[in-house]
């Protein structure tokens, strides 16, 4: 499965963060999805919400659900729309680097997980600093570094976030 | 020593003999040129000098005599008028030591290009050349200036050396011309038809006055203005405006060029400008350097004097106008309290101490906490860029050290972080490695607004292990 849709979906939330905008959206991917549920679970995102086109109204975005049903006849247009963070004047979202490139993949082991998120280095990844966020995809889904630690697995290393 | 000085009067002798030989030597030869033969003797023969009764000893002794006589006892007292005792001592071995002969023999008017421009006695003092005589007196040290009435008795003397002419009260005013009974009363007060009568006569009489001086001027001639002329002309105002002395010297001329200093107590001014000293500073700044920082700052000045300073960089800067280079001092300083406190100060004054002073107080009012992990590093890694400098810092565990750069370490001292790494991988610019350091420090981030911003629970690991008993 290639990787570039969700470092273009991850780059496009530093844009709209950088941008100061409030809700964007991003293409309906399961992969997309699972990337946004995971930085939504790291509380790097406000909200995460299927939608149409259009933005979704307020209680949709509450509910995470507008109540329309993806079928085949809709799923083109179908979009996440995600709400971005900020704290401060700051955006919770600030940069993101995308680790593993289409042309080359990084992957990532327990052991190489645990030193990382001590902040030590393996490999070619530099260890985490204060604030940071790893995320990779693993067979239980996307997961934060430090999930994927308490869950021992490892995984393809997608972007970090900080 | 007697040995050495019968030495040297015996080479002095024998010097002596040497000139003579050589001298009649030279006679000799002179002689022997004389006897040339005929083919060599000159078509328009040379008178000689002694011929002409030019190196005739007598003739010698009476130009000399006319030409250069020694000074008359009556001269010399009049020198030891003018000159000191030394300069007159200076004189006379000046005189003793040329030769009034030598003069007439061997002096002569130079004709080089090189010679000096003029012939001189210098009995006169030209004033490009020579240096201007000062032969007035020293000013008076005593002199003060004149009060009230001596400035007043002052302008009378001025006016009294003045030729007097017509004084103003003589001619006759408007008053003289209305009868007794109104001449104590002001001149609204008169009626009109005795004003009237007044202003006519009065009028009649002015004109008859002119044509009176008129006349008077004519028959004397012009030369005559100045005996009518009443007062002082403008040139003499303006000499006593500008030349009269307002000292009680009695108008002293002096060659000094110094004003007389102001008296100690100026009335008026004197306890106005005193700084008042604080009992509070126990005596440390009576200058009064830091009543302004401790006015804004709430700092006492022995607190401000007992922080950690350090001048991190100078610079000689100069700004280019169409007078020339202006150079000034360029300073960068910083202070700290060494327990989390750091403030920097930049300044710039053309007086390089001023500039050291201003760096430093702008650094006291710059005064901000710096966060500090476990009071000894810093939180996090940051990079900060200034220009082309990039300072990249990273916390470090207790006993690392600062393993900095020299003035990001004063830095850290001053701040009291104990334990970092910096590296700067681009440009190493003092003033933007200085100030991108200090943003760093300024701009740690904050794990607890950072967990805050992301609902997150935060927990030191640090402070839950080991009883919190890790630093």
């Amino acid at each position: 499965m290639g990787i570039h849709s969700v470092t273009n979906a991850a780059i496009h939330l530093q844009n709209a963060a950088r941008a100061r905008i409030g809700l964007t959206s991003i293409p309906n991917t399961k992969y997309n999805l699972r990337l946004a549920l995971a930085m939504h679970r790291a509380g790097l995102l406000a909200s995460v919400t299927r939608g149409g086109p259009k933005p979704p109204p307020p209680e949709a975005i509450l509910s995470g659900d507008d109540g329309e049903e993806v079928t085949s006849a809709n799923v083109a247009t179908r979009r996440i729309w995600l709400g971005l963070k900020y704290w401060n004047n700051e955006p919770v979202f600030k940069t993101v680097q995308p680790v593993s490139k289409p042309k080359r993949l990084v992957t990532a082991t327990l052991d190489d997980l645990q030193k990382i998120t001590r902040g030590f280095k393996a490999g070619m990844v530099r260890g985490l600093t204060l604030g940071e966020t790893l995320f990779l995809s693993t067979d239980r889904g996307v997961l934060e570094a430090r999930e994927a630690v308490a869950r021992k697995v490892g995984g393809l290393l997608l972007c970090r976030v900080s | 020593m007697p040995g050495c000085e019968a030495k040297t009067s015996d080479g002095d002798n024998d010097d002596d003999n040497t000139w003579h030989d050589n001298n009649s030597t030279l006679s000799n030869s002179g002689s022997s040129l004389h006897r040339l033969s005929a083919r060599r003797r000159p078509r328009f023969a040379n008178v000689r000098a002694s011929d002409m009764g030019l190196m005739d000893e007598k003739q010698i002794e009476e130009f000399t005599k006319e030409k250069f006589p020694k000074y008359r006892p009556e001269e010399l007292a009049h020198l030891g008028k003018i000159y000191s005792p030394e300069q007159m001592a200076a004189l006379e071995a000046g005189e003793a030591a040329i030769d009034p002969r030598d003069l007439t023999v061997q002096g002569r008017l130079r004709a080089d290009p090189y010679r000096m421009p003029y012939i001189d006695d210098f009995a006169e003092t030209q004033p490009v050349i020579d240096k201007r005589a000062r032969n007035k007196a020293p000013p008076d040290p005593h002199a003060r200036f004149m009060n009230l009435d001596e400035f007043a008795q002052d302008l009378i003397d001025w006016s009294d050396k003045l030729p007097q002419g017509e004084v103003t009260g003589s001619l006759k005013r408007l008053e003289d011309f209305v009868p007794e009974a109104y001449r104590a009363r002001p001149e609204t007060q008169w009626p009109t038809e005795v004003r009237e009568d007044a202003r006519k006569k009065f009028q009649r009489y002015m004109e008859g006055e002119v044509t009176k001086q008129q006349k008077a001027l004519n028959a004397k001639g012009s030369d005559a203005l100045s005996d009518i002329g009443s007062g002082p002309t403008d040139a003499d105002i303006l000499q006593y405006i500008l030349e009269r002395s307002v000292m009680t010297d009695a108008n002293r001329q002096t060659d000094s060029s110094l004003a007389p200093a102001l008296p100690n107590k100026v009335p008026g001014v004197a306890g106005l400008y005193k700084t008042v000293i604080d009992p509070e500073d126990q005596g440390k700044d009576d200058l009064g350097v830091y009543q302004d920082v401790k006015r804004r700052t709430g700092m006492t000045v022995r607190e401000i004097l007992n922080l950690r300073d350090k001048q991190l960089l100078v610079r000689d800067v100069s700004n280019q106008t169409r007078l020339g280079k202006v150079r000034s001092c360029s300073v960068i300083h910083v202070v700290g309290n060494g327990d989390g406190w750091l403030g920097y100060g930049e300044a710039k004054a053309t007086e390089t101490q001023l500039a050291f002073r201003k760096a430093r107080i702008n650094a006291l009012l710059n005064l901000r906490p710096i966060r500090r992990y476990e009071n000894r590093t810093i939180y996090g890694s940051i990079t900060a860029k200034v220009s082309a400098t990039i300072v990249k810092m990273e916390a470090r565990p207790p006993g690392f050290g600062l393993r900095v750069p020299y003035r990001i370490f004063e830095m850290c001292r001053a701040a009291g972080i104990h334990d970092l790494s910096a590296s700067m991988p681009r440009a190493r610019n003092p003033m933007n490695s200085i100030k991108a350091a200090y943003w760093a420090l300024c701009n740690q981030p904050d794990p607890e607004e950072m967990a805050m911003a992301r609902g997150k629970k935060l927990v030191d690991a640090r402070k839950v292990y080991y009883g919190g008993a890790v630093y």
